[in-house]
């Protein structure tokens, strides 16, 4: 990391932390321990966020799990970053994305843990005709409580997709680099540079109120023009090409929607110091998007957020941590202790920085809480145990309350087997976005009350 | 059936033709009489009426059984000398252009017009087997077929396969005792597909399988299944495929943008990535547009627009800076917009001077006034002073301004008081401190727009204003209906033009300029579905069975963007229009001329070279630098180079592409000759040298191949071989079983061995070995090269034996004799070659009717010495390359 790099982020932090409590939310009444539904419809309760974030190649189980359950348990070593937070999240074992498993589809597991990871569908196998997984929760939430934000959910990453060969088995990458899908066929892509994302939440020439106003203007009848040339184009076109520009339609409307949004609403933008590129040191660099995502949250600028540490099957290497081998080939440890201690390098280092993300959040005050209050942020993967490709007793972490309507501090057990996506329909409710089933969803996840 | 009876010359057919008319489509053509009484097939492809050929009678001009006409000197009139019977036979279904309506375009050549002798293309008609009235012994029957799948190969699974994929277990999903018959065996391509391999090459039944078929045995399901699967009649099975709607691909947007606007700020470098399959990047199922992107490519049309065209060539508007926008230091703003010097100082601005050209500064500004002068202020341009002015009264605010020649650019422009003057003990109050306010400083310019100054990419799009004589409506069509067109790479319709129009004069009734009224335009443009999609049109999209050439326009697209990465030039546009694109000739011409340009080669080696062999994940590989210290990021880019260079060197020289396997040259500078161990290359400049003399040649021994097929760490033998049989033989390994047995057995148990020693233990269960037979060979066969590629003779303490034995016998004793066996697998890597090529060409993954146009490619390129551009020039002659057809839906 350069000196100067060191400083911005300093600036930045400064400006995040100190002055940026926005009154619009210091206003807002907290919701004391209601109940799912009614902190979804409390309209004074200050909004529930939630977050997803993806790991790709598993963990080494043993160093995670901690000893005990409840509220009585013993931090593992590898969440051991976590024990200021301790009292804000819940450890919950024992669940499991079985549409991550073959199925008849032969290998490919890297691909099936991210593609399932928060659709819950297993995916069509596919080199590229005919892909197809589901919608993700992420997404879910966001045709819902999206409506009310300016962004209906941010996509965030730090590497960009492989952009040759093949990713796994005969799935295309197109399951490797995106664990938010739009549509069963609609991946949605992540911004992986921190300044454009940025400007994504808060746009750019902001301060140029005229400028901006034309600029909509014309957006507008721009869209206005492209849809209808779209609308004649479909009518022409067979099945999967419609499908193509169905998502150009789903894409525009989007647009159109955001604009109208941000003509009713104007928000400050935030004081914010970001390099121009992309960061090189990778730490500064998830420290990055983290920040990004306090500060859409803080905002209000979205209330859904994914990001993804890395694509699946990842091979990259973690040398602040003293790791040079690929994560992926180390995670093939056939219980090589050298092996499995550096993934535990890795999984512990990521762990910290979502505990950055966590401090971050706890230091703004929201109504008479804080921001992490109002979060559900799940950490975790569709895999376990990389080496065998386990998709069952996932490393999964939910931090926040979810507005008071969770009880945090527990390792929380769940019989074997018990599907993620139960997790996933209890997420919903509590973010006011309720659906009856997601994949192989089999009822709520009633521990999270406590 | 139809194979043995097509080589006769063209004249001998002509004479020996029936003349027919097709019922269906009206099209005209001939027929060999040999073909009388058979059932054949119209030739149009978008026709392929069935018809029955009638007994020939020479008095009588046959008919197809109905409608009658007279023969018409039809079709597309060529030069015989250049159409010889195997071409014809080749190419009968391309060469027919098609309009956009779907029909043919019919050229009524006078034949005497043409010398007098009579020159006619005769379109070969297409046979439908024989009933079963007319056996022919040749081919058997799809009964005969399904005869032997009941009698022979069923026993054949049953006795070697059941035992692991049958009633009793279902290994990897696969159960042979399901498949009844032939149909069902056909309706599961993919699963007999692998199977054919799987048995051709022994890896099944695994070794422990007690009963092991005879070669015999083998050799006849192989065959059968060759047959069932592969063998179809590429005159039947004529499926040209269908591509779903591509949108561009980053790089085909940056290229597109340069060609189209002449800007080459590489607007999508911050699009997210194309996501990739069958290898690519440019898959039309894989590329999705989700709402990030369309975001991106509304900002990138608002940056081209603004870069390319100046908004403002009116002389009358200007740029003013006050307030925030000024830059005024440590200087208070007042309450009324002035910004106090209270002693000596400047107020500045950053100013886009967008051309050269002549301007006017300007300054609001007043002055306190005191001592024996008047206040100063100087105009400086980059710190250059360029004008002083005597401020005129007392606090009496008042514009200075000052005509000045600028050179386009960013400059500062700044105004500043330089004769401060302060005097507290004056008498008088009003003669002790002069000061300067400053409200704004302007620019307005440049004064002497001519057509000369204006950059080149506004001159290209604004080629008309409006004025008393034209209409902004008027002067819009006329830019649009040029950009559009070229934008959408087909004419643009009045429709779109007048919606476009629309924009523009919206805006200027707003109050912009024209030109702000056409960035607007050119921005919806850059957004609309027919400039970020490549559409091509079908009369019946939802007709599978409606085959057709693609219009004129969209081969004109295929080609450019196959070749260049880009949009069509001039030229194929001028081809498109006059409806000759689909003449092979022309179109091979075009291939030829579009090689020789530059496009191609930064295309052609960025986008498919570097997606093929993979390297455009090189930059992912992070090598130990505590293992390997001579690696540097320089190294990493010098790798890269040496393979693009030497891709190039093929592609301009037209070289054969088995130099890829065997080469003895290579391109390396200093640093890369030095990890070589080449000595006398000095500098940073590639250069060709010789690798006689060194254990390297062709591709597989240039370090970038090597790296990417390694860890951090250490080699991956198996990777290599993998990576090789992908690449290179064209024969991928089979995927290995989802849960591999572990090789901790075999590391507990032997710690200390080798890499070499494991894999060979690895081997030792059948499953494994299988697939690993060949991979591992190969991949050791390379392990004298390092992780980053250089050479060596031993791994840690192990020394590295790269002696090797392939599941064909062959054995080697080291990379050299490795290389020299494989590069006589020169066809196997041509087939290899085409379908990369194809599937990079076509943007869809390859099907099994694609086989007949691969078929034809490597045959041809081998005639051709696997010349780089016969692939191309096959490729683009090629059936799923000029035609496409309607959409399926679902089973797609």
């Amino acid at each position: 990391m350069t000196v100067s790099t060191q400083l911005r982020r300093r600036t930045f932090l400064k400006g995040l932390g100190a002055s940026m409590a926005l009154p619009m939310l210091e206003c807002m009444q907290p919701g004391l321990m209601l109940s799912a539904a009614a902190a979804a419809e409390t309209a004074t309760a200050a909004p529930v966020r939630m977050a997803f974030i993806f790991f790709p190649n598993g963990a080494i189980m043993p160093n995670w799990k901690p000893e005990g359950e409840g509220a009585d348990y013993t931090l593992s070593h590898t969440l051991e970053p976590l024990k200021d937070f301790r009292g804000d999240f819940n450890v919950i074992s024992g669940l499991a994305q079985d549409n991550g498993r073959a199925k008849g589809d032969g290998p490919g597991d890297h691909a099936r843990c991210a593609s399932t990871y928060l659709t819950g569908a297993h995916p069509v196998k596919t080199s590229g005709a005919n892909i197809k997984v589901g919608i993700s929760v992420d997404q879910m939430a966001a045709a819902e409580i999206g409506k009310k934000t300016r962004l209906p959910s941010l996509e965030l990453g730090v590497d960009r997709g492989r952009n040759a060969g093949n990713c796994d088995s005969g799935y295309s990458c197109a399951y490797s680099s995106n664990v938010s899908w739009k549509t069963a066929t609609t991946p949605m892509a992540k911004e992986i540079n921190p300044r454009l994302a940025f400007e994504r939440l808060f746009g750019v020439n902001q301060k140029d109120e005229k400028k901006r106003q034309r600029r909509e203007l014309y957006r507008k009848s721009i869209l206005d023009l492209v849809r209808a040339d779209a609308q004649q184009l479909k009518n022409r076109l067979g099945a999967t090409d419609r499908q193509k520009i169905d998502e150009y339609f789903t894409s525009v409307r989007e647009i159109e929607q955001r604009i109208e949004r941000s003509a009713a609403k104007r928000h400050e933008v935030p004081e914010f110091d970001i390099p121009e590129g992309m960061p090189r040191d990778q730490t500064e660099h998830i420290r990055l998007m983290y920040d990004l995502m306090v500060l859409a949250f803080q905002t209000d600028t979205t209330r859904v957020s994914t990001f993804m540490l890395a694509n699946a099957g990842a091979n990259r290497s973690y040398s602040m941590v003293g790791v040079k081998d690929g994560w992926h080939s180390l995670s093939h440890h056939r219980n090589d202790e050298k092996k499995m201690a550096d993934i535990t390098k890795i999984d512990r280092f990521l762990v910290e920085q979502f505990g950055y993300f966590l401090g971050k959040l706890k230091a703004i005050k929201e109504g008479e809480g804080t921001l992490l209050d109002n979060c559900m942020l799940m950490y975790g993967s569709g895999l376990s145990d990389a080496n065998r490709h386990n998709h069952d007793d996932l490393p999964v972490l939910l931090a926040g309350k979810g507005g008071g309507t969770i009880q945090t501090g527990r390792h929380i057990k769940m019989d074997s087997e018990t599907p993620l996506n139960n997790l996933f329909l209890s997420m919903l409710d509590r973010a006011g976005a309720k659906v009856d089933s997601i994949g192989d969803s089999k009822g709520r996840l009633a521990a999270l009350d406590g | 059936m139809f194979r043995g009876t097509r080589r006769r010359t063209w004249s001998v057919f002509f004479l020996m033709s029936i003349h027919m008319h097709c019922k269906s489509c009206g099209f005209s053509f001939r027929v060999d009489a040999r073909f009388a009484g058979r059932r054949g097939r119209c030739p149009l492809p978008e026709c392929r009426h069935e018809f029955q050929i009638p007994a020939r009678s020479r008095k009588d001009p046959v008919s197809s059984g109905v409608g009658e006409n007279r023969l018409r000197s039809s079709v597309v009139a060529t030069d015989d000398s250049q159409l010889t019977a195997d071409q014809m036979r080749e190419d009968h279904a391309e060469i027919l252009p098609v309009t956009e309506s779907g029909l043919p375009k019919r050229l009524y050549v006078a034949a005497s017009a043409l010398f007098g002798s009579l020159i006619l293309l005769i379109l070969a008609a297409v046979f439908l087997p024989e009933r079963a009235t007319e056996a022919d012994a040749a081919e058997p029957p799809q009964s005969q077929q399904a005869a032997i799948y009941q009698k022979t190969i069923r026993p054949f699974l049953k006795k070697y396969c059941y035992e692991c994929h049958g009633p009793k277990e279902e290994t990897e999903g696969i159960a042979f005792h399901k498949f009844d018959d032939l149909p069902t065996v056909l309706a599961s391509r993919k699963v007999w597909e692998k199977t054919l391999r799987q048995i051709e090459v022994a890896a099944m039944p695994p070794d422990d399988h007690e009963a092991q078929p005879t070669a015999a045995e083998r050799k006849q399901v192989v065959a059968w299944l060759d047959k069932a699967l592969f063998d179809i009649d590429c005159e039947l099975v004529d499926d040209p495929g269908r591509v779903t709607i591509r949108r561009l691909n980053r790089t085909e947007y940056n290229n597109t943008i340069r060609d189209l606007v002449g800007v080459d700020f590489e607007p999508a470098k911050d699009f997210p990535s194309d996501d990739v399959g069958y290898g690519f990047d440019n898959i039309g199922d894989v590329l999705s547009l989700p709402t990030l992107l369309m975001e991106k490519y509304l900002d990138a049309a608002e940056q081209i627009a603004e870069s390319a065209i100046i908004e403002n060539i009116d002389a009358k508007s200007a740029q003013r800076f006050a307030d925030g926008k000024l830059d005024r230091g440590r200087w208070p703003l007042g309450g009324d917009g002035f910004v106090g010097l209270n002693s000596s100082g400047e107020v500045s601005a950053k100013v886009e001077f967008r051309l050269d050209g002549e301007y006017l500064l300007r300054a609001e500004a007043k002055a306190d006034q005191a001592g024996s002068e008047l206040a100063k202020m100087r105009f400086a341009l980059d710190g250059k002073p360029v004008k002083v002015f005597e401020i005129k009264g007392h606090r009496k605010p008042d514009v200075y301004e000052f005509k000045l020649q600028v050179v386009k650019g960013d400059h500062k422009f700044a105004a500043a008081f330089t004769n401060d003057y302060y005097n507290p003990k004056a008498k008088n109050p009003r003669e002790r401190d002069r000061n300067l306010s400053i409200r704004f400083l302007e620019v307005q310019g440049p004064l002497d727009v001519t057509p000369d100054n204006l950059p080149a990419t506004h001159r290209r799009i604004v080629i008309r204003r409006p004025d008393k004589d034209k209409s902004v409506r008027d002067c819009s069509i006329e830019i649009f209906r040029k950009f559009a067109t070229r934008a959408f790479r087909r004419p643009a319709t009045a429709d779109e033009l007048a919606r476009l129009a629309d924009l523009v004069e919206a805006a200027v009734e707003r109050g912009d300029t024209f030109e702000q009224g056409v960035q607007i335009g050119v921005q919806a443009v850059l957004v609309s579905p027919h400039f970020l999609f490549r559409i091509e049109n079908d009369n019946r999209p939802h007709d599978p069975a409606a085959k057709h050439n693609v219009g004129d326009y969209e081969l004109a697209t295929r080609l450019s963007y196959f070749l260049w990465s880009s949009m069509p030039d001039d030229k194929l546009f001028e081809l498109a229009d006059k409806g000759k694109l689909h003449q092979s000739d022309v179109l091979k011409a075009q291939v030829q001329r579009m090689l020789k340009d530059s496009r191609s080669k930064a295309a052609l080696v960025e986008n498919f070279g570097r997606q093929w062999l993979n390297l455009r994940n090189l930059a992912d590989i992070k090598p130990d630098i505590a293992r390997f210290p001579t690696f540097s990021e320089e190294l990493r880019a010098d790798m890269l180079t040496e393979t693009d260079r030497f891709f190039t060197e093929i592609i301009r020289e037209d070289r054969s592409m088995s130099d890829f396997l065997d080469a003895k040259y290579t391109f390396v500078n200093e640093r890369l000759a030095t990890h070589y161990g080449i000595d006398g290359v000095k500098g940073n400049e590639f250069r060709r040298v010789s690798l006689d003399g060194t254990p390297r040649a062709g591709v597989l021994t240039q370090a970038s191949i090597l790296m990417l097929t390694s860890d951090p760490t250490k080699t991956k033998p198996v990777l290599r071989g993998k990576w090789i049989m992908e690449n290179i033989l064209g024969t991928p390994p089979p995927e290995p079983p989802a849960n591999v047995p572990p090789l901790e057995e075999t590391a507990k148990a032997n710690p200390d061995a080798s890499l070499r020693e494991q894999m060979a233990l690895h081997r030792s269960n059948p499953t494994c070995a299988s697939c690993h037979v060949t991979m591992d060979a190969i991949g050791f066969g390379f392990e004298n090269f390092d992780a980053i590629g250089s050479w060596r003779e031993k791994d840690g303490k192990h020394p590295i034996d790269p002696a090797g034995k392939l599941p064909s016998g062959e054995t080697f004793k080291s990379p050299a004799e490795l290389i020299e066996i494989l590069s006589r697998r020169d066809r196997q890597f041509a087939r290899c070659v085409a379908e990369k090529l194809l599937t990079y060409a076509i943007g869809r993954g390859l099907e099994f009717y694609d086989k007949c146009a691969v078929d034809k490619i490597v045959s041809n390129a081998a005639r051709n010495d696997y010349r780089f551009s016969a692939f191309v020039v096959e490729i683009v002659n090629s059936r799923p390359f000029l035609m496409r057809r309607g959409d399926q839906g679902e089973n797609e």
